[in-house]
């Protein structure tokens, strides 16, 4: 009597299998809110990593949950599972029922996925060095791969910048229709402007090491753009719009309104620049505290960093609605780019006019008006100016603004409060170290990746795209 | 000869003695004791009397005419005739066994009556370990003989009246991500459930050896309750009973009165949330408090105790408004905080019975309030079990209960309130929050309940009004037996068991409030679980004797179990009508999840015990399961035991006064294990949908696995039974050693595969122990002055000796980057997390700039989480109607991650902390003068500032400061008991009364923790090891009484 063993040990509760259209919004908001928060304690890299260590922000209290460089082994290891397990599996999953040979063949779910995939594989190795790329993602494969081999960061940028252009010619405007898409709401013209001003910004970060490649992909990419569109106005966004319900609200809001942490404040650093520059942008970044605004310098231990508790300006309220959205790249990030990639003469092009068309997206993004004296404030096109205004518009995106300093240096920030007392040797992180997991999961494989790193597994081995 | 009538009455001291068998020598004719003792038999008046009972020496009287015989029954010291319930409630003798059974009586544990009969082993039984949670009907964690499996279940078996019962507390759910955990000991089940004074006995049948014929589950042992049935009553019999027990705190955490919340050495309520003081008249309070220089703001947004000196010093407080009052210590809080709890114990049992069959009735209430505020719980028992001989041959037992429980409560709000504290706030006034309400200063717009401040915390006792998790729990447990006798040989049992519970939970998780200006709406969650487990049986028995010297007995039987477990689940996100708990009460769509379990094992199994001159025996049992959780191909599997028992005292014909018995025993054994359900093939799980309106999935991160095979644990053991002096000494010594192998984990593999872990066979674990159990009588008088003590000891030492391949460490549970793992070559259960630096003679190094203790780079081993040995020493002394116990329960090693204690130092709570606050803090260890390549240590002399140095207590990052040994020597039980004498009882027409005055845990003799008891289980399950602000375990003191009519 044990014939109908094998059917009573299918799960009546979870599918074996499922459409494309329910795993990209799962893949997009797990991405996304990790890369933009995240919401769990100890593992906000953005909030207690890159907005802090770029001084953006500045902790009022526990600042060694990331202000003074510490951070926990959850910080390392749960942002390194939560984009591979979450977020790149689910695209992985997509691209392989989607593709040619697939259960359900749909060139366009494939390139979108292809493009998520890649974000997440970029903000990885912006984060780690080398990480796990060629031979990732295949637990499940015909050959599974439990141990996968380490690409380094040079090797994973090269297979970035082909995928990307690969995606570009899978999605297809007019081809089949695709559902799920909480970013773009089934609009392949964005996927493929996201694909291709994604791909923009990945060569040019890589520009100083390989330049040849780079300018190559620059000179195709802006050379055709009926093939190669990019953004072209603040319309153009890659942006994930959050949503009322929970839990789809933005994770700012979800931290600091929902579950009312008031951890942070503005950093001295961004008011004293924002109002040094007389930028509005600082009534949108911040809100007044008895009618003014003060800045926590970073790092300093609690005792000192609470006293400024009621007294330092807070973070805008526009931040902390439920529908912020998250923002992946900006048209004025793309403007920004082209900027530097023009200064570096790495393409044809005016490098002040896309400083200029930049800095005003930046302002127009939200909604405001660049004042008529500020680019004489702001100084002209250098690619110091460029970057710094670069660090203004990237409020919000903290990893970014972090790649960014770590790349170039820029902007160049003040000395520490003397008060300060920061880990790491002092080093701002130039990286994070690899998690736990790896070290007793895929040891072997790990240390082969540590020397691509040409460096040891700490916060402070530089990437290979340092300039 | 013509026949007499033969009458008289048995006792035990003077106490009449029912259901003892009287037989006329050499016949088959024979009577029972009735209920007063008496028995009336009809005989040859030369014939013989044998009076036999259980647990007392046998008598022979020879009639010789006489028609009124009474007699006098000794209890049998040696217990040689005793006899146990093992396997399937099968009655043997427990010399006849090869394997380690203990047994305890009911009488034991209903006399200090807990509200989980488990509790009552603790230091009772040899080598079971059972951790308790201090919550009311929540459930204790037991391990016996150490933990075997990596990732699954250690906890032994339930078997009540032959039939499984289950533990809840495996299937719970986290109501957030749908995953399964095992936090579920608050809502206990299972044996927590059982009515004490049902238990008519208790078996605990340790590791495999005993257990194999319980096939799967029964690899970490069997705990077989028997209830009482009636038999041996004659005519109808009421038993009362009736308990009332209180209870407070048992250990309270050592405070610093020095210096009140706040930082900075401030202390000042502005608003709830540490605002700028901007009022003029605020300024003026604030400044001729702390002078002109102090920054205007409140402290209270800090939850730690940082703060002014508790002076008398004039400053605003949460409750005092705009005006000022002096800051005062509130050394007492603790015990504010508190509440008596209280323990009522009441029932009654109809027993009844004749020479046809018996049956007991019995009624049990339970009512319970927690020693947290608003906090109860309640159970009703009833329950009926009968038996009756339709013929000679046919025999019909039933076993009914129905167990109705619940709380207006279960939720208790931990003891965090006195690790992130103010110690200069009164709980009583906190509690009267009411009184605040329109002094209570908070943000403009915000309408939350007074409390010390808002940044991060509830008024405590407000959530525990109306942020309440009630349950409601029904639970129906029975089964029917049929058993006929062909003849003197043969006989055959068929019955069939069910246990049905249902548990409908209602969490109400947030009110409705305005908080910082923004509003959030109610919300809570609704859980209906249901639950069966059906085991149908039959059993073939075959008895004979070969000759004088020869005796077998066989079984062979067939068993066919079910089990269905559904999980429904609904969270409205925000209620639009407060306090309005209807699940259609929503302003936006509900979470859903459910939940459908089934499964189905089918076993075949035959056991043969062999018996030489009733003095060497030989048992072999062999068991085969099918189980659909498998794969098709491998769902069969086979598993045998043997053992042997030889008595030695009898093959060689000793007979000594000294050494009055011995026996010698041997057995190895195997026991199979399926896998859970659902984990052969990949699946996607459901998640959040996007704003309520896009379907959402994820693919599962679990890698499943087709081709899993069952887990195998095999079991060996010696060990000796001696007896000395008559039977005034006994020492009983077991050697064991289990193992098992193939365990089906989930392996965690590189996150970089895209998945989290695979399923697969791998891994072994060994635990090897040593038990010893010695009972003795060093006095007995012939006043009846008697003192008996038992003591046991255990110790058990346990190895992982292999995981999966390539793979050496399997995380058990991990908090704040601390875990404990099961790690190839270590214990089981280590501890691994940041340790501090030391030098080579073990000090602490400190920096020497800044006096802060450094810490050592990557993880080190930190602790591990099993004891070093468990034991128990009980006393007993009785006199006349009088008895005096006391049980002392030890646990000696094993350690626990106290997160609250190194939380509460780090935010200032605990006494040490008021240490150096003004002039600073030198740490006691050394410094490097040296170089990081060629140190040289020297004294700490360095000075460091006293919240930084203590803040390296943050357990979060510096895991080893809250770290600590857990052994502590408890006086677990005292009892004082008094039987009314027979002239007392007499004259309320009662059969007896006992009258008895219990307390449990009155006191801990020894420990190492310094701030709390270190009996801790606050997650449940393998997850052993850790606390933070558990509802502190309970000292309880009362008094019961029982009659008999």
């Amino acid at each position: 009597c044990t014939k109908d063993f094998e059917s009573m040990n299918v799960s009546p509760n979870k599918p074996s299998a499922v459409s494309s259209a329910v795993l990209l919004p799962n893949g997009i908001e797990s991405s996304v809110d990790r890369y933009w928060g995240h919401r769990a304690r100890f593992e906000r890299i953005n909030l207690d990593g890159g907005m802090l260590w770029v001084q953006y922000l500045a902790r009022n209290i526990y600042s060694d949950e990331g202000d003074n460089y510490n951070m926990s082994p959850a910080y390392y290891t749960n942002n390194w599972k939560g984009f591979y397990n979450d977020a790149l599996q689910n695209f992985q999953r997509i691209i392989i029922q989607s593709g040619p040979e697939g259960t359900a063949p749909n060139a366009n779910y494939e390139g979108a996925a292809l493009v998520m995939r890649s974000w997440v594989f970029s903000l990885l190795t912006d984060i780690y060095g080398a990480i796990p790329y060629t031979e990732a993602l295949q637990g499940t494969a015909e050959t599974p791969i439990y141990t996968p081999k380490y690409d380094s960061q040079e090797a994973v940028y090269a297979g970035l910048l082909e995928d990307l252009k690969i995606a570009n010619e899978k999605l297809t405007i007019g081809g089949p229709a695709i559902s799920g898409d909480i970013m773009f709401g089934g609009k392949i013209d964005m996927w493929k402007k996201f694909a291709n001003s994604l791909r923009l910004k990945l060569a040019n970060r890589q520009a100083a090491k390989k330049p040849t490649e780079s300018r190559a992909i620059m000179a195709e990419i802006l050379s055709d753009p009926t093939k190669y569109p990019i953004f072209t106005s603040n319309t153009d966004f890659a942006v994930l719009k959050n949503a009322n319900g929970l839990p789809s609200n933005n994770e700012w809001n979800q931290v600091m309104i929902q579950e009312s942490r008031t951890d942070w404040n503005l950093s001295k650093t961004l008011v004293d620049k924002l109002q040094a520059l007389n930028d509005p942008r600082l009534a949108v970044y911040g809100q007044p505290v008895n009618n003014q605004y003060i800045g926590i310098p970073n790092g300093l231990p609690d005792a000192i960093a609470t006293t400024y508790l009621a007294t330092s300006a807070k973070i805008g309220t526009y931040f902390l609605q439920t529908t912020t959205p998250s923002v992946i790249m900006s048209y004025s990030e793309l403007l920004f780019t082209l900027a530097e990639a023009a200064v570096d003469g790495d393409i044809a092009g005016d490098a002040q006019m896309y400083y200029e068309q930049a800095i005003a997206a930046s302002f127009g993004q939200y909604g405001l008006t660049m004042p008529a004296d500020y680019l004489t404030t702001a100084g002209p096109a250098t690619k110091e100016n460029i970057l710094t205004q670069k660090w203004i518009a990237l409020f919000g995106q903290g990893i970014e603004a972090w790649t960014e300093y770590r790349r170039t240096g820029y902007p160049v920030l003040p000395t520490p409060d003397t008060r300060a007392i920061f880990l790491n040797d002092g080093v701002l992180p130039t990286r994070l170290q690899y998690p736990s997991t790896e070290y007793s999961l895929n040891k072997s494989q790990l240390d082969a990746g540590i020397s691509l790193n040409g460096g040891a597994d700490d916060k402070k081995t530089k990437m290979w795209w340092a300039e | 000869q013509q026949p007499i009538k033969v009458s008289g009455k048995i006792v035990d001291a003077d106490l009449p003695l029912p259901g003892v068998t009287v037989l006329v020598k050499g016949t088959t004719t024979g009577t029972v004791s009735n209920a007063e003792g008496m028995y009336t038999l009809e005989c040859p008046p030369t014939s013989t009397l044998v009076f036999s009972f259980i647990g007392y020496t046998s008598q022979e009287i020879a009639v010789g005419g006489k028609t009124s015989i009474n007699v006098s029954l000794a209890t049998d010291a040696t217990q040689l005739g005793e006899v146990v319930v093992t396997a399937f409630g099968i009655e043997r003798e427990k010399k006849a066994l090869g394997y380690t059974i203990q047994e305890v009586s009911g009488s034991k544990l209903a006399e200090v009556k807990t509200s989980n009969v488990v509790n009552n082993l603790s230091g009772r039984v040899a080598g079971v370990q059972v951790n308790s949670n201090g919550g009311p009907g929540s459930s204790s964690n037991i391990v016996i003989r150490g933990m075997g499996s990596v990732s699954r279940n250690n906890q032994p078996l339930v078997v009540v009246d032959g039939v499984p019962i289950q533990q809840a507390n495996t299937l719970g759910v986290d109501p957030a991500t749908g995953q399964r955990t095992r936090n579920e000991s608050r809502f206990g089940g299972g044996i927590s459930e059982v009515n004490p004074e049902n238990i008519a006995s208790m078996s605990i049948l340790k590791g495999p050896n005993a257990a194999a014929l319980y096939g799967s589950r029964a690899a970490n042992g069997v705990i077989l309750i028997t209830t009482k049935n009636g038999a041996g009553t004659k005519g109808i019999g009421v038993e009362i009973s009736s308990s009332a027990t209180f209870e407070r705190p048992l250990v309270k955490p050592k405070f610093q009165n020095t210096y009140g919340g706040g930082n900075g050495y401030r202390t000042w309520f502005n608003n709830g949330r540490s605002g700028a003081i901007t009022d003029p008249r605020e300024i003026e309070q604030y400044r001729a408090a702390y002078g002109p220089n102090a920054p205007l703001n409140g402290t209270e947004g800090t939850d730690e105790s940082w703060g002014a000196p508790m002076d008398g010093r004039l400053v605003r407080q949460w409750w005092t408004g705009d005006e000022v009052a002096p800051l005062t210590p509130q050394p007492n809080n603790w015990e504010e905080y508190w509440e008596t709890g209280k323990t009522f114990f009441n029932s009654v049992a109809l027993v009844g019975g004749n020479d046809k069959g018996s049956f007991r009735l019995s009624i049990g209430r339970l009512d319970q309030k927690g020693i947290m505020f608003n906090n109860d719980f309640k159970r009703n028992n009833v329950n009926l079990n009968s038996s009756y001989n339709l013929t000679s041959k046919l025999k019909v037992t039933t076993s009914a209960e129905y167990i109705k429980s619940g709380s207006d409560n279960r939720s208790f709000q931990s003891s965090q309130d006195f690790i992130w504290a103010h110690r200069s706030v009164s709980w009583d006034q906190l509690k009267n929050w009411r009184d605040y309400v329109g002094v209570h200063n908070q943000l403009p717009g915000d309408n939350l309940p007074p409390n010390w401040q808002h940044t991060f915390f509830v008024n405590p006792f407000y959530e525990q009004e109306f942020l309440t998790y009630a349950n409601d729990k029904d639970r129906l447990r029975g089964n029917m037996s049929i058993s006929y006798d062909f003849n003197d040989k043969f006989s055959l049992m068929v019955r069939s068991g069910t246990d049905y519970w249902s548990d409908t939970r209602t969490n109400i998780t947030r009110f409705e409030r305005i908080s910082g200006g923004n509003f959030r709406a109610g919300q809570f969650n609704e859980e209906v679980l249901r639950s069966q487990e059906t085991n149908h049986d039959a059993m073939l028995t075959y008895k004979q004797d070969f000759g004088p010297d020869f005796s077998f007995n066989g079984q062979l039987g067939g068993i066919y179990r079910n089990n269905f477990y559904k999980r429904n689940f609904t969270q409205v996100e925000q209620m639009v009508i407060d306090k309005l708990y209807t699940l259609n009460n929503n302003a936006s769509p509900n979470t859903n999840q459910s939940e459908t379990q089934e499964f189905n094992v089918q076993s075949l199994f035959a056991a043969a015990q062999f018996g030489f001159r009733n003095s060497l025996f030989l048992d072999v049992t062999g068991r085969n399961d099918w189980s659909s959780t498998l794969p098709i191909n491998k769902n069969s599997f086979f598993y045998p035991s043997v053992s042997v028992s030889a008595v030695v005292t009898d093959l060689l014909g000793i007979s000594s006064k000294a050494l009055s018995f011995a026996k010698v025993r041997a057995s190895w054994a195997q026991v199979g294990n399926d896998a859970d359900p659902y984990q052969l093939y990949q699946v996607y799980d459901a998640k959040s949908p996007w704003n309520g309106a896009i379907p959402s999935f994820g693919e599962s991160t679990d890698i499943n696995n087709a081709g899993l095979k069952p887990e195998i644990t095999t079991g060996q053991e010696v060990g000796a039974d001696i007896r000395f002096l008559g039977g005034k000494i006994g020492l009983d010594a077991t050697y064991y050693t289990k193992s098992t192998k193939d365990q089906i984990l989930g392996v965690e593999i590189s996150k970089a595969t895209g998945y989290n872990r695979r399923f697969l066979n791998a891994g072994e674990v060994t635990n090897k122990g040593v038990e010893l159990m010695l009972t003795g009588t060093p006095v007995q008088l012939g006043n009846g002055f008697q003192w008996d003590i038992s003591v046991n000891y255990a110790r058990n030492r346990s190895k992982v000796v292999e995981l999966a391949e390539g793979l050496t460490t399997y995380t058990l549970y991990t908090t704040r980057g601390l875990s404990t793992e099961a790690r190839v070559g270590q214990p089981y259960g280590t501890f691994y997390g940041t340790a501090f630096l030391r030098s080579p003679d073990g000090q602490i190094v400190y920096d020497k700039e800044r006096g802060t203790p450094l810490v050592a780079p990557g993880q080190k081993v930190l602790g591990n989480i099993q004891p070093d040995w468990i034991g128990g020493l009980s006393n007993s002394f009785s006199y006349k109607g009088i008895s005096l116990s006391a049980l002392i329960d030890v646990k000696k090693g094993g350690d626990i991650f106290d997160e609250g204690t190194g939380t509460a130092r780090w935010t200032g709570q605990y006494a040490e902390t008021a240490v150096g606050r003004e002039e600073g803090v030198i740490g006691k260890g050394v410094k490097n003068v040296g170089t990081a390549d060629a140190p040289v240590y020297v004294p700490n002399d360095v000075i460091a500032d006293a919240k930084l140095f203590y803040s390296y207590n943050n357990p979060r990052t510096y895991h080893e400061s809250a770290i600590f040994d857990a052994s502590y020597v408890k006086l677990r039980e005292v009892s004082l008991g008094y039987q009314l004498p027979t002239f007392l009882t007499k004259a309320i027409r009662a059969q007896s009364a006992r009258i008895s005055f219990v307390g449990r845990n009155m006191a801990i003799l020894f420990k190492n923790t310094p701030h709390i008891d270190p009996e801790v289980d606050s997650q449940g399950g393998n997850a052993q090891g850790f606390t933070y602000g558990q509802l502190p375990n309970s000292r309880s003191f009362g008094m019961s009484l029982d009659v008999k009519f």
